[in-house]
């Protein structure tokens, strides 16, 4: 349907906000007198896994960080162009900026669990947000922890610190901690950057499962992932759209050579 | 013939290595034996019963006592509160004023703030030699010490946490209270510690605020002069006696005593409030 959003802008799909889940509308971002993206207009389909790949320094995290306003507080950050989730901008004066986070998840690079027992951990977020009562605490807990699977591990220690598990486990857990807000939205930050194999494994599981109840947004710098884990590939470079399209046509026939080089790059 | 140089150069090195730390440890050793050797005879019981008035140290130490409670109620949650605000509240032109205050505030010599205090509190608001006066006066010493260590503290926490909390929609008080006091709470107690023990070394503002007297502390915050122990290390070395010299230096010696405590009540305070930390087994 959508093989290039380069110069797409979200007038042009007025109507059917439906099928996306994230508009972004000539998305300008700045750090003072730095710009990171420049006009960036792409349309991220709904219940669907995207991948956004390009070379370091293109603008992937920029780019994945203002779809949930995590550069608020960074000195002279600026933003000209419209994000929209679900056909809203989340930039506008209205936006309950607490709100658009739980609806939009994050997963990092790196595991950062809170330096909080591992129950806390997952049911913070949920009990604050007033998702969980007191006595949803440890049915939740359990059931998220089965999903990430993490129970086996951890059922017997779930009042001890994160910090004993290892750097995959450590990652599970965040994952079923941002599961448990009940994001529509789930951003992923080379999640796998510095996991083991098998962990790396259990990642990609979940997100191909994930889908069927959220958006997913993922960056990363391994093809090969991309290319198992997405339906679609946003490809940046210097802060600017290059191609979007469907993982198989943009892996089999790129249409921009800029692409057919990246990916040749990563063949040879 | 290389390989012997560069043992050589190593050996060299470590000799320099342990020569400084002989140098660092040797004062404060011998500081700690003549402590010893100076009040050794006084030693006993009488020093907790009586009182200066008789030989011995009960109100000093009571005084003392109170004098450090005291700024750890009014320094200890000023301090710390200051400093979470600049870490994390303040915007950035604000917080460059304070810091600049605060800094200033800690370059003031002692006296000069105990000055200011008689002036202030002692004379124009006819608070005399008070307890409250000494209190605020040492308060406004280590304030700055406090402030700084809770900032750079809460500025130390990785980036990455303050991330995962924001992401999550957490509000700043949750963010604060959950992700981010949590590690920076050992670094904060060894601040309020290192306040304490400045304050408890300190004689000169005592001098100008609370006066002394060799009667036992009330808890009355005016018009009441108390005992502390620094004066008596002050004041019986000048006096004729062996005895007097010798309660010196147990006064000195309880002071030693007193900062080996707090620092391992520092300790302490450090070990339980990170126990879901990284460095700490479960």
């Amino acid at each position: 349907m959508l093989s290039s959003g380069r110069h797409l802008g979200v007038a042009d799909v007025v109507g059917s906000n439906l099928d996306w889940t994230v508009q972004l509308d000539e998305v300008r971002v700045g750090f003072g007198p730095k710009q990171i993206l420049k006009g960036i207009s792409a349309n991220l389909p709904k219940g669907k896994v995207t991948a956004i790949i390009g070379p370091t320094g293109c603008g992937k995290t920029t780019l994945l960080r203002s779809i949930n306003r995590l550069h608020d507080r960074r000195p002279g950050f600026n933003l000209k162009g419209r994000i929209l989730l679900d056909g809203e901008s989340i930039y506008a004066g209205s936006t309950d900026v607490r709100e658009l986070r739980r609806r939009v998840g994050m997963l990092f690079q790196r595991p950062n669990p809170f330096p909080q027992s591992i129950r806390e951990n997952i049911s913070l977020g949920a009990r604050i947000h007033g998702l969980w009562s007191r006595a949803d605490v440890s049915t939740k807990t359990e059931y998220l922890l089965r999903e990430v699977g993490l129970w086996d591990a951890v059922h017997d220690r779930l009042s001890s610190t994160p910090f004993s598990l290892s750097g995959g486990q450590q990652q599970l857990l965040c994952m079923a901690r941002v599961l448990a807000v009940e994001p529509n939205v789930l951003l992923l930050d080379e999640p796998t950057s510095s996991l083991d194999p098998h962990s790396t494994t259990r990642i990609e599981e979940l997100i191909a499962g994930l889908k069927e109840k959220m958006t997913v947004i993922f960056v990363t710098h391994n093809l090969q992932q991309a290319a198992r884990c997405a339906d679609e590939i946003l490809f940046l470079e210097q802060g600017e759209v290059v191609e979007q399209a469907p993982v198989k046509q943009f892996f089999d026939d790129p249409a921009d050579p800029r692409s057919r080089a990246y990916i040749s790059g990563w063949a040879v | 013939m290389r390989d012997l140089l560069r043992r050589g150069r190593d050996m060299l090195f470590w000799g320099l290595c342990l020569l400084a730390l002989a140098l660092v440890i040797a004062p404060s050793l011998a500081i700690i034996a003549s402590l010893l050797q100076q009040s050794w005879p006084a030693l006993n019981i009488n020093l907790f019963t009586n009182t200066t008035a008789t030989n011995g140290l009960q109100n000093a130490i009571l005084g003392s006592l109170l004098l450090m409670a005291g700024i750890l109620v009014v320094a200890g949650p000023i301090g710390i509160a200051g400093g979470i605000y600049l870490a994390e509240f303040a915007p950035p032109t604000r917080a460059g004023i304070l810091r600049l205050g605060y800094e200033t505030l800690a370059g003031i010599p002692s006296i000069i703030i105990g000055f200011v205090g008689y002036i202030v509190l002692a004379q124009e608001l006819h608070w005399g030699f008070s307890l409250l006066a000494a209190i605020l006066a040492l308060s406004a010493i280590v304030l700055p010490y406090v402030v700084k260590t809770t900032e750079v503290a809460l500025l130390q926490v990785p980036a990455t946490l303050r991330d995962a909390a924001v992401a999550l929609g957490l509000p700043r008080i949750t963010t604060l209270r959950r992700a981010l006091l949590p590690p920076a709470i050992p670094a904060i107690a060894s601040g309020v510690v290192v306040a304490l023990a400045i304050a408890v070394g300190e004689t000169a503002p005592l001098l100008y605020t609370v006066g002394f007297t060799s009667q036992d502390p009330t808890l009355s915050l005016f018009q009441h002069p108390i005992g502390y122990l620094t004066y008596v290390v002050y004041l019986n070395a000048t006096l004729p006696t062996k005895l007097e010299h010798e309660v010196a230096g147990a006064a000195g010696l309880l002071i030693l005593v007193m900062l080996l405590a707090l620092i391992g009540l520092g300790r302490l305070v450090a070990r339980r409030a990170a126990r879901y930390a990284a460095q700490l087994p479960s």
